[in-house]
Order: C-alpha cells, then structure tokens, then sequence
C-alpha cells in the first residue's frame, strides 16, 4: 500500500509539477491570441455594419453626428473609458433603437433621437449600449447564438449572405440575456450617475417606450427587445437612489432642437 | 514501466485476450474522442467480459480499466474547461493553456505505453505500469 501511495504523488507531482512549469509561457502571446480575436470582431462588425446600410445610410450631418458624439464623449470620458476606442455611427432609420456591434462599434439611428424627449433620455440609452460593450455583451451574445465556427466563417468571409443577415437581425432585434440587460441598466445608470446626469431620465423614457409600444410595435424594436420594461424602471429607479451625483446639462436647448430638426428631416433609404 | 516475471507463463489465447484488452482501450479512445468517458466504458465492458478468465488476463484487463478510469476525470476537467471557453463561459488563459499541454503530453505517454503493453504482452510478457502495477496486484487476486 505504501508504494501504490507513494507512486500515486509522484505520478500527480509530475502532473502537476508539468502544468505549473508549462504556466510560466505567455500562450496569449504566442498564439496571438488577442489579435486575431481583434481581427475577427473587426471584420465581423464591418460585415454587419455593411448589412445594417443596407436599411439606411450613415448620416451625413457633420453637425448631427458631432452633437451626438458629445453626449457619448461626456459618458465616456466621465467613465474612464478612452473616448477614441468606441466608435459611434449614425444611422438614418425611423426604427428606435441603439446597437452595440462587435469591436466597439456603436450604432444609433436616427428613430430614437427623434423619439428622445431630451439629451439625456438619449444619454441613457448610449449609457446602457455602451455598457454592454464595455462588459464584452456582443461577443458573449453572438458566440452563444450563432456559435464560434460560424462566425469564425462569417469573419473570413466563407459564410453566406443568408447567414450575416440573420447575424445582424439577432444583433438588432433581440435583447441580451436577462442577467445582461440588467447589468446594462446598471451600468447605464452608473455611467449616467458619473457624468452628472439623472439616471431618471433613462427610466422616464423606458416608461414612455412601455407605455406606447402597444401602439406602434414595428418601431419600437429597442424597446420590444428588451423585455419586463417596467420592472427594469423600477429597478433603476431603485439604483438611482444609491447613487450620488450633480447635474451637469449636456447641451443646451438650441442644440439639442438642432438636433432634433436636422435628424427630422432625413428620410430612410433602403436599398 | 517494467516487463515482470508473472506466476505462470500465460498460454497463446490468454496473451492474445490480455493484449486485445490494451487494444481496446486504444481503438475506443481513436473513436471516442472528444469523450473522455468513451473509453473508460469500452475497457469496463471488456474487463466485465472477462472477470472470470485466466488470471494473466483479467490483471492486464484490470490494469487497461484504472489507467482509463484514472485519467477520465483528468481529461474531463480538459474538455469541460474547453468547452466553457468554447461558449463563453470561461477566458483563454495562459493557465488553461498549460493545463491542455500537460493533459496531451500525459494521454500521449499513456497512448505510447499501452501501444508497447499490447504487443509485449501479446508475446506473453507481464507489463506492470508504474503505479497502475501495483494497484492491480493489490485490487486483482490470482
């Protein structure tokens, strides 16, 4: 029995000794690890960017898109996030919603600045999009969804049309898991907290979305997506009570009806 | 591993059940893959088919089942490991990586070792493993 016992620990020593002197090399590097996982998500969000224009072409508003820009900079840089690793586009389509993509890239359509009462209510929804690329959510998403191989197919291109359409109708029209959306709103609601801006107003316009989805649901794909919204307006109403913050406006009055007039004007195109 | 003296010198038929019990394990581990457990089943059917053979070939069926048996949980945690990375569950790391060598590392030496125990013991010799030797002798009992 003694020499079982004995040969069993110098068997698992040699195990174990193995695995921990095989630790000390740098795999990450080795295998380039997160440069092909930066490639990939790279050419991943073109392909779906590329589909997403289809629907409606990226506004050419400078002053729109700058104006935009300011409100997702005030959250990032009161974040600690490096304003130049997310990319924001500005999409011209009546549809509501906001999308995170692959490789930081940000979608916000027209619809939901035209829906949005003020800077702040769009504030919340860029907070909570940004949350989810801040906390990897897409990826996460797209690699339980539509699984590794296949979107390993999709980023090298041998993948059909068929396939990066419904890759970018999942990205667009569904929610994230219940336990991601809730820490999205968490998020946002944090984001918001740090920039100086009420948290109310995110849940003001969630409540304006539950209440009139009923009436027009094609538009309200952001809202439709995420389910239980006035449960998540309580929730962030419960979370805005622990946070403590001075407000700060975002832009002013004239700005922000600039905005509204300018992104009004514009008229989906689908191609 | 060492080639030992065993009680009697086991006749044609019983180096040739003793060998294929090595053989098995090898064939249920090319078809088997990924499964760790695979394997582990096939020897256990094939030491159950021969409990009451001739001793030489129950001990080398005995020994083919634990080393299965010993390195299933090993090269379980392996795959449940690649498999949470796989659908996000878990990260790449460096640590994961390690872990993945030294259980390819060890599954190969243990592939190699039951190659040569299959055909030394299909000339009649006695094969006793390192550890999984002594284990057999102390579970199997002529």
């Amino acid at each position: 029995m003694p020499k079982i016992l004995s040969q069993f620990l110098v068997l698992a020593g040699l195990f174990f000794g193995t695995w921990f002197l095989l630790r000390t090399v740098d795999y990450r590097s080795l295998f380039r690890v997160d440069e092909v996982t930066n490639e990939a998500e790279q050419k991943l969000s073109e392909l779906i960017l590329d589909q997403m224009k289809k629907d409606g072409d990226e506004c050419t508003s400078d002053s729109a898109l700058a104006l935009v820009e300011l409100i997702r900079q005030r959250l990032c840089l009161a974040n600690g996030i490096a304003d130049s690793s997310i990319t924001l586009h500005l999409l011209v389509h009546d549809e509501i919603n906001a999308i995170a993509l692959p490789d930081r890239q940000l979608v916000v359509y027209t619809g939901i600045i035209k829906y949005s009462n003020s800077p702040e209510e769009l504030a919340g929804v860029l907070a909570h999009e940004i949350t989810h690329i801040q906390h990897g959510h897409v990826m996460k998403k797209l690699k339980r969804e539509v699984g590794v191989s296949m979107l390993g197919a999709l980023a090298g291109g041998d993948a059909g049309g068929d396939i990066a359409r419904q890759t970018t109708r999942l990205l667009t029209s569904s929610a994230f898991d219940r336990e991601m959306e809730s820490d999205a709103d968490y998020g946002a609601v944090q984001m918001m907290a740090k920039a100086g801006i009420d948290p109310i107003h995110f849940a003001d316009l969630l409540f304006r979305f539950s209440q009139e989805k009923g009436n027009i649901p094609k538009r309200f794909e952001w809202i439709s997506s995420h389910p239980n919204t006035q449960e998540r307006c309580a929730k962030i109403l419960k979370l805005r009570k622990q946070e403590a913050y001075t407000i700060k406006p975002i832009l002013d009055k004239a700005r922000w009806e600039y905005l509204k007039k300018v992104v009004g004007a514009m008229k989906t195109e689908r191609k | 591993m060492s080639s030992r003296s065993f009680s009697y010198f086991p006749p044609e038929h019983e180096a040739e059940r003793a060998s294929n019990s090595y053989l098995m394990s090898l064939v249920v581990i090319m078809v088997g893959l990924p499964l760790p457990i695979v394997n582990v089943i096939g020897s256990g059917i094939y030491f159950l088919a021969n409990r009451k053979s001739a001793y030489f070939v129950r001990w080398h069926c005995a020994q083919a089942l634990l080393a299965q048996a010993i390195t299933l949980p090993v090269n379980a945690a392996g795959l449940y490991w690649t498999l949470a990375i796989v659908f996000d569950r878990a990260s790449f790391s460096d640590n994961y990586a390690a872990y993945l060598i030294t259980v390819i590392l060890f599954n190969l030496i243990e592939f190699i070792a039951t190659m040569v125990a299959a055909v030394r013991t299909r000339k009649g010799h006695h094969v006793s493993w390192w550890f999984f030797g002594p284990l057999t002798d102390a579970l199997v009992r002529g």
